[in-house]
């Protein structure tokens, strides 16, 4: 369906700002660790959908709000969101083809580079954090991805 | 299945990459100078009041719900903390009674050695927010920041002991690191024997570590642990915790010390900022000055 080319901004919006409630939400410590980015997967989303209604000043601006909520150094979350949304956005329409299975792969693979780049950052400004469990949330987010899809359109489309 | 719907048929991604270098390239620059110099600060503080919003509605319904099983508990529950709070009351301030008199006294003997330990001079009780920070850090929000005059740096207490130091100031809201991160490190002493060294958190709420005493070190499981005070960013005298475990291995050089900590780093909902006593000015020197080793003497406590 071709849709007018009305950029609709609204659930852009509603939807970041939910992900960024979730990525503070306090949870379990035995679930903390295995929060996913709700962030950059929404992130993510846009910037594969709709790259015109979000697009990177999304990404910069959520990772900023990520580096104030985290208290972590300026800039750390909004210069891995920035590369990893506009990769996604370079991919965007072979993504939009793949199987829901490949997808997945797909967003595995840029929410692992996403950690990688935090993790550097981390280590290159003195204060790495070399726990495993840091490299379980991309697993997550990736096995979270078709619902979150299923969710995001439902938003989409109303 | 889920397929994607094709809202860009233009597809315009021109200058997808200008953007990308751009955008980078300012996130870098934020990194780098947030790193390298204090002049962020500011902004900071400021962009945190932006954020403040969604951490009220992401913390608020926790706090409501505390609040709504406040209001609902019943009479006999209230009369049995009320018994109890002023039983531990009763029992507080007759241990109080003879403070005023000891610390004064303390004072004076500190005056008398020429030892100038921070005293604490008032404090503000500020709530931690219901917010995780970062899962591998040991940090809270907590709800009072620049203006209600908390520094980075302040010393953080709770009713048991030691918590923390103010990390990070925002306008409305301060980041503060628990003794327990295992980027924090405290000048402490060992209140038996005067001996001093410095705790350093483990990476969790559960210990702090010692890991410079010797193994020769006269520290058994049992001691408490207080602030020294040295350094200047403590008050002296706060307990930090009491020792859990010693481990001595002969062939190493230095003890495996862990020190459990008195702050209830994990169930503390209210947490004490303290303001230190200006140091009072230093009198002129009448006599020579002693030699260091008189000062490095262990200080006993009060």
């Amino acid at each position: 369906m071709m849709r007018e080319s009305r950029i609709r901004r609204l659930p852009v919006l509603l939807s970041s700002l939910v992900a960024l409630a979730l990525a503070v939400l306090p949870l379990p410590p035995l679930l903390e660790s295995l929060r996913p980015d709700f962030l950059v997967v929404v992130v993510l989303y846009w910037s594969i959908e709709s790259p015109r209604a979000a697009g990177l000043s999304l990404a910069f601006f959520a990772g900023l709000a990520l580096d104030v909520l985290n208290g972590v150094v300026l800039g750390q979350h909004a210069l891995a969101l920035t590369l990893m949304s506009a990769w996604a956005t370079h991919l965007r329409l072979r993504i939009r083809v793949f199987s829901m299975l490949t997808q997945c792969l797909t967003i595995f693979a840029l929410l692992t580079g996403y950690q990688f780049i935090l993790f550097w950052i981390d280590g290159a400004t003195g204060n790495p954090v070399t726990t495993f469990s840091r490299w379980l949330a991309p697993v997550i987010g990736a096995l979270l991805w078709p619902m979150m899809v299923a969710l995001l359109e439902k938003l989409h489309e109303r | 299945m889920v397929a994607f719907r094709n809202t860009d048929p233009s597809g315009r991604t021109t200058g997808l990459l200008l953007r990308c270098v751009l955008y980078s390239l300012l996130a870098l620059g934020l990194i780098i100078v947030d790193k390298r110099y204090e002049n962020l600060a500011q902004i900071r503080r400021w962009l945190s009041v932006v954020v403040y919003p969604v951490q009220v509605a992401v913390a608020s319904p926790f706090e409501g719900w505390d609040w709504f099983r406040e209001s609902v508990t019943t009479r006999d529950a209230l009369r049995a903390d009320k018994a109890r709070l002023e039983g531990e009351l009763r029992l507080a301030q007759f241990h109080l009674q003879r403070f005023a008199a000891l610390e004064a006294e303390s004072e004076r003997l500190r005056a008398l050695r020429e030892s100038t330990a921070d005293v604490t001079d008032h404090f503000v009780i500020g709530k931690i927010m219901d917010l995780d920070l970062d899962a591998f850090r040991e940090r809270v929000l907590v709800d009072k920041g620049a203006h209600d005059g908390i520094y980075v740096g302040q010393a953080v207490l709770d009713s048991g002991g030691v918590f923390g130091q103010v990390a990070r100031v925002g306008q409305l809201t301060s980041e503060v690191i628990l003794v327990s991160d295992a980027a924090h490190a405290i000048p402490v002493q060992i209140n038996r024997n005067g001996l001093r060294t410095i705790a350093v958190g483990a990476g969790d709420t559960s210990h702090l570590k010692l890991p410079y005493l010797p193994t020769s070190a006269d520290v058994v499981a049992g001691d408490l642990v207080l602030t020294s005070g040295l350094g200047g960013g403590f008050p002296a005298g706060y307990p930090v915790g009491t020792i859990a475990e010693v481990k001595r291995d002969p062939a190493q050089s230095l003890a495996e010390v862990e020190v459990k900590p008195a702050a209830a780093l994990d169930r503390s909902r209210e947490l004490m900022f303290v303001w230190l006593k200006p140091r009072v000015a230093e009198l002129p020197p009448l006599a020579p000055p002693k030699p260091a080793a008189a000062k490095s003497a262990g200080v006993t406590d009060k």
